[in-house]
């Protein structure tokens, strides 16, 4: 069934980059979207059935397809105004929608992968559809972070792959024959603990490149700085999400061994560098996006200790990533007005909004105060949550570093990208539309959302999050 | 009968370490995509025949047929300079490839047990720590490319290890080099020639604060 | 006994036949095979000149170099026999009487004071250094082979075993054959028929010599490919063969060797000056991937 999914993205996706024009293209993306919110309806109500035995609906990827499939719908209304702003021939905008087709079906993918092989597959399938998205305008500097990124990132797999390889040589000479999730747990009590040990390091360095932290966070930054908006909000929020599927999985995998208190050690340093990497760089940038990137890294250095830490942390982890696709979604959109408005990528040009249009000034406001986790946003339930379990835990220092690297975090964001929302002389070239009042409710819509899943959350949602920890309790 | 052929690709990564003409890199990915080909004929006898027919065809054609073409239609395009020169002496490299090797053949013999199967471990390690090395000490684009490619063999050699119980991972990494050789190369290496009309790799800095 | 005779037999011929064989491959008019002797022969009944700048080290340099290489001869076995000398561990002393030769060469060099003389001396020196790990890498691996560590009894007991052997001779030949135009300062490191002094390594250095010590320096370099020519025969002549038949073997492997010298130093270009050490340097790094095979084949490295 889930096969049938991924053959007919294939043949969309074809079919757009074979036939370039603009109404197939329109058509055929409708019916992928049905077809995408199809089968997270069906995971849904197939919850934990396995689907030939590559893919299972399990509750983290089914929770985070309802992710991936509101953001994607999003997605392609975005991209859609995006790309009728800039008067692109027909050919860029096929070879756009149909790697942006096949990314969505990479994530969904590597989502309900059941095999540590299949999620390897589908993740590089993913750095591959994303650079070719990355260089869509075609400048020298697209290129070069599209270079890079693929460069680093095929890497990265590479290393990923040599620990996926050890962990399977270490496997095999006990006899177990596949590289399924399930037949990994069962497996990994008769291993040689060295071999674990250095496969699990080599595998979070690996996919390291994918959630955006140390150590092979600088390209994913830059990456995310060049790319069109709409494909930056999505590199920032699914495509981090499939790195921590797989961070994730592997966790669950070595969760009862004997190693897992060192996995929790690696685990807190690769987070910890990534805070206070972030909020080192953060002093320094000049362009918005890369403000908004390097944030990106810091919720992700977060999310890194949440799942070390465990107990509540657990629990904490999962809403974090899924309030933090919202927020950051809305947010990159609403930079992307920004752009639009200022002609500029800078900060230094980026003052007064308020006075030119005050509707989009209060969304920003609203989305700064969301993604800097000020209650009432729901970030800020989440990370509460995660230092609670770092008290309860007994682990002070790092609560505290994390605490005060977190509140410089909060300074530099506020002080350069809130003065600019509010005060500040307008700038002479300007330019100013019509508000397109849809897209400000997509907006609202999302941090209202983060707002509503942090305070209140509904049954299905809790019972979601709860069945996606129960296997690392 | 694989030790011949360990032997051999050992010689051959000293000869990478020694080259500096871009033509004899390619040439030496040729050499070393045969040394695979003669490795996995001799060392994956316990699989179905079929398989083993399709393993040593893709290894032949990617490795040694299709890659190879596309660096050097690269290099053509793209009218590379003959000599690369890297930024350690070449005397020091070959001394490096020498302690390498050495280290990784004391490793290996020093973690062996019954259960792992390390002959292939000695040179797989080496191999990749090579190709990180040969990365960083050049400082252009293909030669970074052929680095990956390196790296990339070791990890083949790497798969052969458990290729007799599970062949999918021997094509998995076939894959990588699917990946890099087929659709990086053949598409972004000449927009790179042609957009920045060099491959330094310090011209690639814009995106620094 | 015979060692030694065969040895100075080959030496005879050894420099003539490769000058021959680059002749015939120039297609230039060659000259007679003994034609080294004659030179040699013409050069005792010059008188020598001794510049007024050097001293006695520089009177004394070719006798001991010759007298090195002479003694270095000793050692060579041949068939499964003694050479004149033999103990334990004599492979150590060949190589450092080699190098007392060779020291005492550069020193000379230096003692002219010519600034020449000086840069080759260098060269030199730097040669050897490098060329000197294969020579022993290589030895050490057929030592460690065969569990002997003189030469003869290296020799003798080399080829009883296995096919493994072979191998072994066909990494040792090519490393010794790379060290051999190293140590005798033949192409591509040294290109003995220039005449540019600031490209020139070994010849620079003998600018100065002249009558008898010049001949000395040339008796002692046939002597020296004599010597090399011969250890290479040694991995080829198997101890259950009678004396004929070894004696026409070996006769085979000097001509062949020469001719290989002779055609390499047709076809090849000399090296820039400045890759020299990095050529050198590959050949330890090939030395060592023998041993590394070595250690494998003897499960001194266990390998599953």
């Amino acid at each position: 069934m889930y096969l049938l999914f991924i053959i007919l993205s294939i043949v969309i996706s074809l079919s757009i980059f074979l036939f370039k024009k603009k109404n197939v293209t329109t058509i055929l993306s409708m019916v992928f979207l049905a077809s995408l919110v199809f089968t997270s309806s069906y995971a849904y109500l197939n919850i934990n059935k396995t689907d030939n035995i590559f893919f299972r609906y399990d509750s983290l990827g089914v929770l985070l397809s309802f992710v991936l499939t509101i953001l994607s719908l999003t997605t392609f209304y975005f991209s859609r105004n995006y790309l009728k702003k800039f008067d692109y021939n027909s050919r860029n905008v096929s070879i756009y929608y149909a790697a942006l087709i096949m990314l969505i079906t990479a994530l969904l993918s590597a989502y309900f992968s059941n095999n540590i092989a299949v999620l390897w597959v589908s993740i590089e399938a993913t750095s591959l559809f994303v650079s070719i998205l990355v260089f869509f305008d075609r400048s020298k500097v697209a290129l070069e972070a599209s270079w890079k990124y693929l460069f680093v990132s095929s890497i990265g797999i590479a290393v990923a792959f040599v620990g996926i390889l050890l962990l399977s040589i270490s496997a095999s000479n006990n006899g177990f024959t596949d590289l399924s999730f399930e037949t990994l747990i069962n497996a990994v009590g008769n291993i040689d603990t060295l071999w674990l040990k250095i496969s699990i390091l080599l595998i979070i360095t690996g996919f390291s490149v994918k959630l955006s932290v140390f150590p092979l966070y600088a390209v994913a930054v830059d990456a995310k700085t060049i790319a069109p908006s709409p494909i930056s909000a999505l590199m920032s929020t699914v495509l981090v999400n499939a790195g921590f599927v797989a961070i994730f999985r592997t966790y669950t995998v070595i969760a009862h061994t004997e190693i897992v208190a060192w996995a929790q050690n690696v685990l807190f340093i690769v987070g910890l560098f990534s805070i206070f990497i972030a909020s080192i760089q953060l002093l320094r940038v000049k362009r918005l996006k890369r403000t908004f990137a390097f944030s990106t890294m810091e919720h992700m250095g977060i999310v890194a200790i949440g799942l070390a830490v465990g107990g509540i942390g657990y629990y904490a982890v999962i809403l974090h990533i899924v309030l933090h696709s919202f927020v950051k979604a809305g947010l990159f959109y609403q930079i992307n007005q920004i752009h639009t408005t200022f002609k500029s990528k800078w900060i230094d040009n980026f003052s007064g909004y308020f006075k030119i249009n005050p509707l989009a000034g209060i969304t920003m406001l609203i989305g700064l105060i969301c993604i800097t986790a000020i209650p009432p946003s729901g970030l800020f339930v989440s990370e509460f949550l995660i230092f609670k379990a770092l008290f309860l835990g007994h682990r002070y220092i790092i609560a505290i570093a994390a605490l005060i690297l977190l509140t410089v975090i909060m300074y530099v964001i506020l002080t350069k990208i809130f003065l600019g929302v509010l005060y500040g002389n307008v700038p002479d070239k300007i330019e100013t539309h019509k508000p397109n009042y849809l897209e400000h409710i997509i907006q609202i819509g999302f941090f209202g959302l983060v707002m509503y899943l942090g305070i209140n959350p509904p049954e299905f949602f809790i019972d979601l999050i709860n069945n996606s920890i129960a296997i690392l309790n | 009968m694989t030790y011949l052929f360990i032997i051999i690709y050992a010689i051959s990564l000293i000869y990478f370490a020694f080259a500096e003409r871009v033509k004899k890199f390619v040439w030496l990915l040729v050499i070393q995509g045969l040394i695979l080909f003669g490795m996995v004929y001799f060392s994956l006898k316990e699989i179905e025949i079929f398989d083993l027919i399709f393993i040593l065809t893709e290894t032949i054609v990617v490795k040694s047929i299709v890659v190879p073409w596309f660096l050097n239609r690269v290099r053509k395009h793209n009218s590379l300079k003959r000599i690369h020169e890297p930024s350690v002496p070449v005397f020091y490299s070959v001394i490096i490839i020498m302690l390498t090797l050495i280290i990784s053949f004391l490793l290996s013999n020093n973690i062996s047990d019954s259960k792992m199967h390390t002959q292939f471990l000695t040179v797989a390690f080496a191999s990749i720590i090579y190709g990180l090395y040969f990365i960083i000490i050049h400082k252009n684009i293909f030669s970074h490319v052929v680095g990956y490619l390196i790296i990339e063999n070791g990890i083949f050699m790497l798969s052969l290890a458990v290729g007799n119980t599970m062949p999918m991972m021997v094509n998995l990494a076939v894959l990588l080099d699917v990946v890099m050789g087929i659709l990086v190369l053949g598409v972004f290496m000449n927009k790179v020639g042609n957009a920045f009309q060099t491959d330094e790799v310090n011209q690639l800095t814009e995106l620094k604060d | 006994m015979i060692s030694l005779l065969l040895i100075v037999m080959s030496a005879l011929f050894f420099v003539g036949i490769i000058t021959k064989i680059k002749a015939k491959i120039a297609a230039r008019k060659m000259p007679s095979i003994l034609q080294p002797v004659y030179d040699v022969i013409r050069l005792f009944k010059k008188s020598t000149i001794y510049s007024s700048t050097t001293s006695v080290i520089f009177k004394i340099a070719p006798i001991v170099y010759l007298s090195s290489v002479l003694l270095a001869a000793f050692f060579i076995p041949f068939g499964g026999k003694a050479g004149l000398l033999s103990f334990h561990g004599d492979f150590v002393f060949f190589a450092y009487l080699l190098a007392i030769g060779k020291f005492m060469m550069i020193i000379a060099a230096m003692d002219t004071g010519s600034g020449f003389e000086g840069i080759g001396a260098n060269r030199e020196a730097l040669y050897s250094m490098l060329v000197e790990p294969a020579f022993f890498i290589i030895t050490g691996s057929v030592a460690l082979f065969t569990n002997h560590i003189s030469f003869q009894e290296l020799f003798a007991h080399f080829h009883v075993g296995s096919n493994l052997s072979y191998a072994i001779s066909i990494a040792s030949i090519y490393v010794l054959v790379y060290v051999a135009m190293v140590e005798n300062s033949r192409m591509p490191v040294d290109d003995p028929k220039t005449h540019l002094e600031l490209t020139m390594v070994h010849e620079v250095m003998v600018l100065d010599n002249s009558g008898f010590d010049l001949a000395l320096i040339h008796i002692a370099t046939w002597l020296k490919f004599a010597v090399y020519g011969s250890l290479i025969s040694n991995f080829i002549i198997k101890n259950t063969w009678n004396l004929y038949e070894q004696i026409a073997v070996y006769l085979g492997v000097q001509i062949a060797f020469a001719c290989l010298v002779g055609i390499l130093e047709a076809f090849r270009a000399r090296n820039k000056m400045n890759k020299n050490p990095q050529w050198i340097i590959v050949l330890s790094a090939i030395a060592v991937v023998a041993f590394l095979t070595t250690l494998i084949i003897t499960q001194k490295i266990i390998l599953n």
